[in-house]
């Protein structure tokens, strides 16, 4: 019983839907951060989570338990069971420039509630809107 | 007006949207079975080989997609100068609570660590995971031991500035060299030989950029932290 369900849970197809669907729900947690709060510093952070949940959805996306890491190294040369590294560089690079966003948001954010002491996004009325 | 029934409405409408969002995916997802797809790496993977790095990952950021990872660290740049110019003020306070004692000592028995980790992950980057953008946040985060536990440290603002203008220049140049020497931006001029492949010299230009850029990283980094943790609340 407990050794068909592990090997179910080591199947590539399900480990595969187990990080797209657990990606997904990562993604709408922060959305619904996004929508429910009005916090500017919760607002940043929501972002944040959903651009965790592509980063997991995009390194997920290649996993295959086949394949090997895409370094060569004494007894992994073989080419054509190495795993994709497109994502893994595109990631890297997402990382980097969302780390950087978010700090300058909060810098922002930090800026705004010391000029004007409100951080709610509702009482933002600077440009006279209403 | 009411703000909060406002809020709630959009909130709900919102959630439908999302809900369909969600079931419209999951379609998707479940028609694509693994195996299937395309790899698009394949190519990638065969060219690989012939420049003489190990790490594949990394001849992608540096090497083929090295003019953007020039972009890259330009929107990094940016963001570190939006962050000076928001929170720097002239005089920089040291921050109001005292660390404690074994927080004072560790760091300082910790922080050569933290570096040499920082600058091994970095110079390995084309043999073993790991590069200049991993070796240049591990060296932000020893910088970052040191300010919180030391109120008065203060990274001399031009050591900063020269690290980060030696490291800008030195990518430009070494693109530029390649430009000239052979036909296109950031071309791979130094020895790049396949049976050197795993050695620590090996692979031509693609560790030197990858060093460049964990310094440029690692610099701008350490000033962001800087900036964020020294701000002055009281004016």
């Amino acid at each position: 019983m407990i050794e068909t369900f592990l090997s179910y849970l080591n199947q590539n197809s399900t480990i595969t839907a187990m990080v797209n669907i657990g990606s997904m729900v990562l993604f709408f947690i922060g959305l619904f951060g996004l929508l429910t709060h009005r916090h500017i510093l919760r607002i940043f952070i929501s972002i944040s989570i959903m651009e965790i949940a592509i980063f997991l959805f995009f390194i997920g996306s290649t996993f295959n338990k086949a394949f090997t890491a895409p370094i060569v190294e004494e007894g992994y040369t073989n080419i054509a069971v190495m795993n994709d590294p497109i994502p893994h560089a595109l990631i890297l690079t997402a990382i980097v420039i969302g780390m950087a966003v978010f700090a300058l948001g909060v810098s922002f954010a930090i800026e705004y509630h010391k000029l004007t002491s409100r951080t709610d996004i509702n009482e933002m009325n600077e440009m006279g809107e209403s | 007006m009411n703000f909060k029934r406002d809020i709630s409405t959009k909130t709900y409408s919102g959630f439908a949207l999302s809900a369909l969002l969600v079931l419209t995916i999951l379609n998707v997802l479940l028609q694509n079975i693994p195996g299937k797809v395309e790899r698009a790496g394949e190519k990638l993977l065969e060219l690989n080989a012939q420049e003489g790095v190990a790490n594949a990952v990394t001849t992608v950021v540096v090497y083929f997609r090295g003019f953007d990872t020039l972009g890259e660290i330009a929107v990094l740049f940016i963001a570190a100068l939006g962050i000076g110019l928001m929170l720097s003020s002239h005089s920089k306070v040291p921050h109001k609570e005292e660390s404690n004692f074994i927080l004072q000592k560790a760091s300082k028995l910790l922080f050569p660590v933290i570096m040499l980790f920082g600058v091994y992950v970095m110079i390995y980057g084309h043999l073993s995971p790991g590069g200049g953008f991993q070796g240049g946040v591990i060296i932000a985060s020893g910088v970052l031991l040191l300010l919180i536990s030391d109120q008065n440290f203060e990274i001399p603002h031009s050591v900063i500035s020269a690290l980060e203008t030696f490291a800008g220049i030195a990518y430009v140049l070494i693109g530029l060299i390649g430009l000239v020497v052979l036909d296109r931006f950031l071309g791979n001029f130094l020895p790049h030989d396949i049976s050197e492949m795993g050695m620590l010299f090996s692979g031509g230009i693609i560790p030197l950029v990858y060093i460049v850029v964990g310094i440029k990283v690692g610099s701008e980094m350490s000033l962001i932290v800087q900036n964020l943790i020294k701000r002055n609340d009281d004016d």
